[in-house]
């Protein structure tokens, strides 16, 4: 991992040649959140480039990126560690003529007992121990982006659960004591707004709220992502899009829809944007009928008006 | 920039409705020596990275950030405006007068208007403001400031020359008219950090009136759809619906022994059953004439607010008719809904009979033992048969039946109210008169719901 971070703009730079275009904010929690060795929470509407700037901050800081997904009853034995029951099943079987022989010269139970507690815990011992994402990302032997996505869809318990994680960077295994972790990992939550979190975990976490982009920042995500698209259909499409975003719409197209439609553009060999070709492509942007309906009463206006450059 | 600044900002921010822990004060401290303080554009970004925990303290921070900071720009903008209106009074008295006054009162009126700003900066600096709390405060912390800045000595020049010759009475003008103009420099810095700190304590006194005084006079007060919304988001995070509650319940023996084969029939692992998720349906009966119309609105915006923990909510209103208005409170904001539900049904002459007549035969198939129905009224029947039976009906069908009456206990059966006909059929009934009733209402209802289920 990267041990020093020359300046905020060092970060935009570096993940602009990722090709992740992102605004100074962003960027700025990032750099505060190496510097201050604190977990950011990551909020904002569906397709705004939450889990992309998890990738982009590990490719920076050159580490691993640990991910753990949430999901509705998402536990500690597969968010933290797990025993390998099977294993450990297998190998006492194996092991039984063994240990057959070993207690063979013992006469009293609790001889027995004794030998057996000789062996030391060799029953529960790391051999055994299946490391999950969080685990793994204390005991990873360099430092590492720790993203855990949609804690929202996690139950809270999980939530509070993961407060010891978050704040000291520490995590209690009852079989193997207190884990510590090896490296401090930059960690990244992000949450849909699914149901509210608690001001315990946001307290110990920056906030970092990403909206949907302006328009001259959209069309710069836009030319790095998709290049061979022509700059003034460009321009075109994005202002399609934000018009797009400020109707009643049930679910607003986000950056990762713009950019499936621009490539798509450009696979049709399109020069600007007509009526027949946005009523053709609109599915791609707009994911329920509904939507689909509304925009394409509102493109005639929209091409009178703006379309015409 | 120093600490003092900023500690001072977050107590702004505090009264303006954040919630700072001193743990997240010092990360701000820490972010913001990190990033320095020249760039504005980060200084801000660095604070709201660090403060700003929730979309909807955004705008409070915003406000109090450009307040807090643009008055400092400003106020030296200021000073130097003005320097040409407030400065020259030493130029306007003669060099004689001035020689005689005391030391003091000539370095004030020779200071040119920066340094009379900076002099009043000092001394503002000096004082305490973040004890303001309200706003007829301002006048004496004016007062005060003033006299730091020593211009007591200049109030009894003021006097003295009045008392003299017709040439000094004229200084005395004079004098008197530049003091008003310093005294108004002062007052509006005055302002500005009540603006600041005051506020708060205001807001807080004034949540507290909106609380307590009842629904009809509500509307006076402008802030009281957001204290709804925060009121109903602190029961929601109360009473979160649990996802899924896993080790729970009975042990699942196919799933178990299923899971075992793999271990050699070693039971290895456990599965429980699942239980089913609740599902308690709320169903809600406001009277929306005249006389209740106002209590209905808040009942039904708080409901549909804690949409999170009640997914299920149908309601139904009644004035001369009865309807259902669930689709009205679904798709538009609650104040333009209860404007609809108002033009459609509203009416004098509420019949409780009726109304519980058309809501069985309407709702009959959906009554089950998770329904809990909820009548928000007065139960002021015209004298009209009151069709308790009807409701006692209802009883028996669902799981529970709440009675929320805007008046007081007293009142309920008073004139042509029957609450005494209708109590026997209801589990709980309650005084919802104002704000407070109303949370303590709906806070008792969620863990109703949740013990049972």
């Amino acid at each position: 991992m990267k041990t020093r971070i020359e300046s905020v703009e060092d970060i935009v730079s570096s993940f602009a040649g990722q090709g992740y275009i992102c605004s100074e904010q962003v960027a700025l929690a990032i750099y505060l959140a190496a510097q201050l060795n604190k977990p950011v929470l990551v909020e904002g509407p569906p397709g705004v480039g939450k889990t992309e700037l998890a990738k982009a901050a590990s490719a920076f800081l050159e580490a691993p990126l640990i991910r753990l997904q949430c999901y509705e009853g998402l536990d500690e034995s597969r968010a933290l560690y797990e025993w390998k029951y099977g294993k450990q099943l297998l190998y006492t079987q194996l092991l039984r003529d063994k240990l057959g022989s070993m207690l063979a010269d013992t006469d009293s139970l609790d001889a027995s007992m004794a030998r057996l507690g000789d062996l030391g815990e060799a029953f529960y011992s790391d051999t055994f121990l299946e490391p999950r994402p969080l685990l793994q990302a204390l005991r990873s032997d360099e430092p590492a982006v720790l993203l855990i996505d949609e804690i929202d869809k996690a139950d809270q318990e999980f939530e509070a659960f993961l407060l010891e994680l978050l704040s000291d960077f520490q995590i209690s295994i009852p079989e193997l004591g207190t884990v510590r972790a090896k490296h401090q990992p930059l960690v990244l939550l992000t949450s849909n707004d699914q149901r509210e979190l608690s001001d315990a975990l946001k307290r110990r976490c920056l906030h970092l709220y990403i909206p949907y982009p302006a328009p001259e920042l959209e069309s710069q995500i836009v030319s790095a992502r998709v290049p061979e698209l022509d700059g003034q259909l460009r321009d075109q499409l994005v202002a399609f899009i934000q018009y797009l975003r400020e109707q009643d719409m049930k679910k607003l197209p986000a950056i990762s829809e713009t950019l499936d439609w621009a490539r798509a553009l450009v696979l049709l060999h399109a020069d600007s944007l007509s009526q027949e070709l946005v009523a053709d492509t609109l599915n791609l942007v707009l994911k329920t009928e509904q939507d689909v309906t509304l925009a394409r009463e509102l493109l005639p206006g929209w091409l009178r008006k703006f379309g015409k450059r | 920039m120093p600490v003092r600044r900023l500690s001072e900002f977050i107590r702004a921010l505090r009264g303006a409705g954040l919630r700072i822990s001193p743990d997240e004060a010092s990360q701000a401290m820490e972010a913001v020596a990190l990033v320095g303080y020249e760039g504005r554009a980060r200084f801000h970004d660095a604070l709201s990275v660090t403060l700003v925990k929730a979309e909807q303290d955004r705008l409070a921070f915003e406000t109090t950030f450009s307040r807090f900071f643009d008055g400092e720009t400003a106020e030296q903008g200021a000073g130097a405006r003005e320097s040409d209106s407030v400065g020259d009074v030493a130029s306007i008295l003669p060099a004689d007068l001035l020689a005689q006054m005391p030391d003091e009162i000539q370095s004030l009126l020779n200071a040119d208007a920066n340094a009379l700003s900076q002099a009043m900066a000092e001394a503002a600096a000096a004082m305490n403001f973040t004890d303001m709390q309200v706003i007829t405060q301002q006048g004496l912390y004016t007062r005060r400031l003033l006299m730091s800045m020593g211009m007591g000595a200049v109030d009894d020049q003021v006097i003295q020359l009045s008392q003299g010759s017709a040439t000094q009475q004229a200084q005395a003008d004079q004098l008197r008219e530049w003091r008003g103009r310093v005294r108004e420099q002062a007052s509006s810095l005055v302002r500005r950090q009540f603006l600041l700190h005051g506020t708060g304590h205001g807001r807080e006194l004034r949540e507290q009136t909106m609380r307590a005084v009842a629904f009809r006079d509500l509307r006076e007060f402008r802030e009281v759809q957001a204290l709804v919304r925060k009121m109903a988001r602190r029961l929601a995070s109360l009473h979160q619906r649990r996802l899924k509650r896993s080790r729970r319940g009975r042990l699942d023996g196919r799933r178990t022994l299923a899971g075992s084969l793999r271990h050699d029939g070693v039971p290895a692992q456990l599965h429980w059953q699942q239980m089913p998720p609740r599902k308690s349906r709320i169903m809600v009966i406001c009277d929306v004439s005249s006389s209740v119309s106002e209590p209905a609105r808040f009942l039904l915006q708080f409901l549909y607010a804690l949409n999170d923990v009640l997914p299920q909510v149908r309601s139904f209103a009644f004035a001369s008719r009865f309807d259902e208005v669930t689709e009205d409170f679904s798709r538009y904001s609650p104040d333009v809904a209860v404007g609809r539900v108002l033009d459609r049904l509203s009416g004098s002459g509420t019949d409780y009979g009726q109304m519980f007549e058309t809501f069985w035969r309407r709702c009959e198939r959906q009554l089950d033992r998770h329904t809990t129905v909820i009548i928000l009224g007065d139960a002021r029947n015209n004298a009209l048969p009151e069709g308790a039976e009807t409701l006692a009906q209802i009883r028996r069908r669902v799981r529970q039946v709440w009675w929320l009456n805007p008046e007081s206990r007293s009142q309920w059966n008073s004139g042509d109210a029957v609450m005494d006909r209708y109590l026997p059929h209801c589990r709980e009934a309650h005084r919802c008169r104002n704000l407070n009733d109303l949370e303590r209402a709906v806070d008792r209802l969620l863990v109703s719901l949740r013990q049972s289920s």
